[in-house]
């Protein structure tokens, strides 16, 4: 287990942008698109192999080739007058079949990340991924953020469309952050190093879809944007965004007329998505319960059309 | 040693003591008499137990907006050498845990004594003295100590962490007590200063601090401040504080009224 730089870096107080794959593949969607929008250079890696199961294997002629990891890489790039390092991970490092980072590989992995913060002198870190909300996939979702750290409370508070926990209704300033982005924010707190976890909102009905959520994704680059003093055109993203809206609504109106489902629920299930339209607290949440139920039906149904998709291939 | 402990340097110690607080305390207790000590002995860090055996380490809790994750650090200062231990309580292993930290203590600080500081809950006024409870590991510590103003506990029933520890020094023969200042039921979850200022006026004569109270004396008055004001802007509050001041109780709906007034007040002008 190691990690290889390809290149020594003399960096001044550089900011990190940490990637991984979740829901709605917020976080590494905005990590990777900024990493390619700025050009930046890929100067180092973990060695994967402690970590991950491989995923590929090329065998040529009766020789085994190569066998590929999941990769989890360093970039450096020189933005404005902003050094800026990301790493980006294909995957967390889960234990069994979990796909988010836990135990102590991921621990391990957490440190390593941080070893490579601390040897470049990183001025903070930041994470990013999905906070599952109450929110329609038309409207524009809020980023919510979690520092490590009572100092950053008041910048983070002063900042375009980001809400700490205590201004998220319902939450009085608690919550959990599960995986790669909630461990690194721990384990830098313990070595006093500052970062800050960006999360996009995605509509609870989509938090299972198999599709990224680029729409969460351009407001967590828009907020890094704000808080780095960047300027970065998003224009490829917000026309993806468009597509995915509008296969989303495709996708829903399937859903509403369903006949695999009861028309009773198939009606509970519009009305209760239908309103979040509305951006209107006063219609007050819907209940656990009916989340849940609804939950199980658009998992159904995404299940019936992921194997539809495999019949047609 | 059984788990994976990070030593950054080696105190020169002999005879220490070691004083162990939890940070999930009632009335935070714990952590504000630990924070006391660290700043007026000046104490530094030398070692912390890695958390990956004893804690869940699936992600962070977020707090009052910040994300937390799990501590367990040593420090020492002080002339005579004081070695203080802070931690969140562990969830896995206690048992490895726990000699853990009497392994760090034993190698590294050659601790002759063992104190732990808890608060517990009791029905009394804010206005009330703080009793400072008690429970020895050895006899002979105990005679030792008479004359400090300790009231002895008395308790059957599940152990709380500070006694599993205190059981553990025990087993190996170091002499250890447990401190248990009380801590007035209504400031459990907002902080009871007053109760940290009696398990801290022991150690200061325990091990002639000569600590400056300056600072704590100053939170205990903005404290009572502010529930003086309270008292006055709410009735219903005053009469359940002054029932308790004259050594009456109340019943459950009454405590919960009052808990819950005091910590939504002092909340609101917290923030």
């Amino acid at each position: 287990m190691a990690i290889k730089l390809y290149k020594e870096l003399k960096l001044e107080s550089p900011d990190m942008v940490c990637g991984w794959p979740g829901i709605g593949r917020i976080g590494i969607v905005a990590a990777d698109y900024l990493r390619r929008v700025i050009s930046a250079e890929e100067v180092g890696e973990i060695e994967p192999w402690d970590f991950f199961e491989p995923r590929k294997v090329a065998i040529q002629d009766g020789l085994l080739k190569e066998l590929e990891f999941p990769s989890n890489k360093f970039y450096y790039q020189r933005f404005g007058s902003k050094d800026l390092l990301l790493f980006i991970g294909e995957e967390q490092p889960a234990q069994g079949i979990g796909l988010y980072a836990v135990g102590e590989k991921a621990y391990r992995m957490a440190n390593l990340v941080l070893d490579v913060a601390e040897k470049f002198g990183v001025r903070r870190i930041y994470t990013s991924g999905a906070a599952v909300a109450q929110i329609h996939h038309s409207l524009k979702p809020k980023v919510w953020a979690v520092p490590n750290n009572e100092d950053m409370l008041d910048e983070m508070r002063g900042l375009k469309n980001i809400f700490l926990m205590s201004q998220i209704e319902g939450r009085q300033g608690q919550s959990a952050i599960t995986g790669l982005n909630g461990l690194l924010l721990g384990v830098a707190k313990k070595r006093n190093m500052e970062a800050v976890c960006l999360m996009g909102e995605i509509p609870y009905y989509l938090q299972a879809s198999p599709w990224p959520y680029t729409k969460a994704s351009i407001s967590v680059l828009e907020a890094l944007a704000n808080i780095l003093g960047l300027e970065i055109d998003l224009m490829p993203l917000e026309e993806m965004a468009r597509k995915m809206d509008s296969g989303i609504d495709t996708f829903l109106n399937n859903l509403y007329v369903a006949e695999a489902i009861p028309e009773q629920i198939r009606n509970k299930i519009r009305e209760s998505i239908e309103r979040l339209k509305l951006d209107n607290e006063s219609l007050g949440p819907i209940t656990e319960e009916d989340q849940k139920r609804i939950m199980e039906q658009i998992d159904e149904f995404f299940k019936r059309g992921e194997s539809g998709s495999d019949r047609a291939s | 040693m059984t788990g994976p402990v990070r030593v950054y340097s080696r105190p020169d110690l002999e005879n220490a003591s070691l004083i162990v607080g939890w940070l999930e305390d009632v009335g935070k207790v714990g952590p504000r008499v630990i924070e006391y000590l660290k700043t007026h002995i000046s104490a530094k860090m030398f070692c912390e137990i890695e958390p990956e055996k004893f804690f869940p380490l699936d992600g962070v809790a977020v707090i009052d907006d910040v994300a937390q994750f799990p501590m367990s650090k040593f420090f020492v200062g002080g002339e005579d050498g004081l070695a203080l231990f802070e931690s969140n309580q562990p969830l896995n292993e206690r048992y490895k845990f726990l000699n853990d930290v009497l392994d760090v203590g034993q190698y590294y600080c050659k601790i002759k004594e063992l104190y732990t500081i808890g608060g517990i809950i009791s029905p009394i006024a804010h206005t009330s003295p703080r009793r400072l409870l008690s429970v020895f590991n050895q006899s002979e510590f105990h005679d030792q100590l008479r004359g400090f103003e300790l009231e002895d506990m008395a308790w059957e029933g599940s152990p709380a962490i500070n006694s599993f520890l205190l059981w553990a020094a025990q087993q190996r023969n170091i002499p250890g007590l447990s401190l248990w200042p009380e801590v007035t039921f209504y400031l459990a979850a907002v902080g009871d200063p007053k109760a940290a200022k009696s398990a801290l006026s022991f150690f200061n004569r325990r091990f002639d601090l000569g600590l400056d109270f300056t600072a704590l004396d100053s939170e205990i008055e903005a404290q009572d401040d502010k529930l003086a004001t309270l008292r006055r802007e709410n009735p219903e509050i005053d009469k359940y504080m002054r029932t308790l001041e004259v050594g009456l109780s109340l019943n459950e709906d009454e405590q919960l009224k009052l808990a819950q007034g005091v910590a939504e007040f002092l909340e609101k002008d917290r923030t």
